[in-house]
């Protein structure tokens, strides 16, 4: 069975009981999630909301108390449905006895790759993540950034469909990020979808085509990037315009407010703000920049976060 | 496009083969080695003992036909100690050395990244025990072997019999690993996962004083519960007798009930050890 998702989630709920007390907490509750396949997607959500116990549970690591989880169509709860799956768990333990070149090997076994291949291919991958010198020491020896970029060749070496990344830029510094984030970037167009689980905004914003907001074990926000980040509107900052003709914009329904090299005017509609700039350029005043009013990720982040009341948006 | 899928067998060889490499990684296969040579080298140097002379001063015997058959059992039963020394030695060592391979495998960002792969739970602990096992198999052929062919060059009578020792240490510390395997996954706790096998190996030696224990109790509820948990603990000790039975000959050797009953408690444990693995959320 062939699907146009890569991950599909209905109703998945996952409650975790206290041994003794028997209370009960819920990490992640009613989630029905749809990832289309070939997109760069982005989990967001504060500490705490429910993101890894998510991701393990699209893993089998985590079994779900209720509700039904598919990857490529696949039922999520058999071994095979993880064949296309590269994953880069966040707080890794990698085995720090075997070398760079031996966790490629040992992992890619795991991941259905013979012998001959995997000789083939790692020296390729190790290549991929800046490690090429790398490959026969041990990974003891590696830094953190190295380490992050050793995890994502072994979820890498089998040529995945999916590859899903918890945090993985935690602990990184800029250099590293920026290298994990080219990295990330030559797999694009190759139809591989990426599942990014971070907390890290600027990295999902920069990144990501479409993204989702979970808090509190719930999806509050889901969509494509642009259309969430969309306002409804357009800004034009105008300069060297006469009070007259600021006395006539605002009869023409715009709201000039002060700006930092001259009044900025919100308009409504595209076609309100041409009929906008007509009357400025013939009133002699200059258009200094025109773009469209939106929100950014960490409005949209703190707004889907912060209510207790937040209603599910779907925007796609 | 991912690749197809590798023969199971070729995943099952890469845990137990990642197993190994752990254990040499830890120390434990070189400890285990060094420890084991360290009880050759005893045998080797330290025990000047000539069994065959040794057993015609000691004996005194005269006539030819009983001398040779005196001699005989006299070397038979010294085989059979050296041998339940080297039952309880490589036993319990190879139960100590096996106790953190399967907490390990359980640390949080580990065991996340191996249960992504496509493979089933149960292939994975499985593969991580019979890894281990076969860490301590080389380990006891080793032992046993070496211990073996001192003897036998030292006294020139080679004891084939005395080998047993290899296949029954290796299939009691089987048992007692899937008992390792049974708390390691419960508790995630190595020194739990050793306490536990020997403790059922010290009360096995318990259990084992029955015929005189159930003379010694006077109800009959005592009895019978001292019974039942004789059957259902691992037999470490009646294995241990049962070796040395067979290395001296004994007519009376009974090593078949040990070992089925020590075999189906192994399995109802690694059964038990796979069920709770695979409902486990990591």
């Amino acid at each position: 069975m062939t699907s146009d998702f890569a991950i599909e989630t209905d109703g998945l709920e996952k409650v975790y009981r206290a041994r003794f007390r028997g209370r009960e907490v819920k990490a992640v509750s009613n989630l029905s999630l749809r990832v289309p396949a070939g997109v760069k997607f982005g989990l967001l959500g504060p500490n705490g909301a429910g993101k890894t116990t998510f991701v393990k549970m699209l893993l089998s690591a985590v079994h779900p108390s209720a509700g039904s989880a598919w990857i490529y169509g696949k039922d999520a709860r058999l071994p095979q449905s993880r064949r296309p799956v590269g994953y880069l768990p966040e707080n890794h333990r990698f085995p720090i006895y075997l070398t760079g070149y031996g966790m490629l090997d040992f992992y890619g076994s795991l991941s259905g790759l013979p012998s001959n291949e995997l000789r083939k291919r790692i020296p390729g991958v190790l290549d991929l993540v800046g490690l090429s010198d790398w490959g026969p020491v041990r990974i003891k020896k590696y830094s953190k950034g190295m380490l992050q970029r050793l995890g994502l060749a072994q979820a890498l070496i089998h040529r995945p469909r999916l590859l899903i990344l918890d945090e993985p830029t935690d602990g990184v510094d800029p250099a590293g990020r920026r290298e994990i984030r080219d990295i990330l970037n030559r797999l694009t167009g190759k139809g591989v979808t990426i599942f990014i689980n971070s907390h890290l905004l600027s990295e999902v914003e920069s990144f990501c085509e479409y993204v989702a907001i979970m808090r509190k074990g719930e999806l509050v926000l889901e969509g494509k990037m642009s259309n969430l980040l969309a306002g409804s509107g357009y800004t034009l900052v105008v300069s060297n315009l006469p009070s007259a003709a600021l006395t006539d914009l605002r009869e023409m329904g715009a709201t000039p407010q002060p700006a930092a090299n001259g009044i900025a005017l919100q308009s409504p509609t595209r076609e309100h703000a041409n009929l906008l700039i007509d009357k400025i350029r013939a009133a002699g005043g200059l258009l200094d920049s025109l773009k469209p009013s939106g929100a950014t990720l960490e409005d949209l982040f703190l707004k889907a976060t912060a209510s207790d009341d937040a209603i599910s948006e779907r925007a796609a | 496009m991912t690749d197809q899928p590798r023969k199971s067998s070729n995943v099952f060889f890469s845990l137990i083969a990642d197993t190994f490499q752990e254990a040499r990684a830890r120390w434990l296969f070189w400890g285990l080695f060094a420890l084991s040579s360290l009880l050759v080298i005893i045998f080797l140097f330290a025990l000047q003992i000539d069994l065959s002379a040794g057993a015609i001063s000691l004996l005194g015997v005269q006539s030819t036909s009983r001398r040779i058959f005196n001699i005989q059992k006299f070397v038979n039963v010294s085989y059979s100690w050296v041998a339940i020394v080297l039952y309880v030695w490589g036993t319990f060592l190879a139960t100590f050395a096996s106790a953190g391979l399967i907490p390990s495998v359980l640390e949080a960002g580990r065991i996340a990244l191996l249960l992504s792969k496509p493979i089933s739970r149960t292939t994975l602990l499985l593969g991580r025990f019979f890894g281990n096992l076969l860490v301590v198999s080389l380990n006891h052929i080793y032992l046993v072997g070496a211990v073996w062919l001192i003897l036998a060059v030292k006294t020139n009578i080679w004891e084939y019999r005395f080998l047993y020792a290899i296949p029954i240490s290796i299939f009691i510390f089987a048992v007692l690993l899937c008992v390792v395997v049974f708390v390691g996954v419960i508790s995630e706790s190595a020194a739990l996962s050793v306490m536990a096998p020997v403790a059922l190996g010290l009360i096995s030696a318990l259990l084992a004083q029955y015929p005189i224990i159930i003379k010694l109790l006077d109800s009959e509820w005592a009895r019978r519960l001292w019974m039942i948990l004789y059957w259902i603990v691992p037999k470490v000790f009646d294995l241990g007798s049962a070796l040395k039975q067979l290395i001296q000959l004994d007519k009376q050797l009974d090593w078949f009930t040990p070992v089925w009953t020590s075999a189906a408690f192994g399995f109802t444990v690694l059964i038990g050890a796979v069920y709770i693995f695979r409902k486990r959320d990591f």
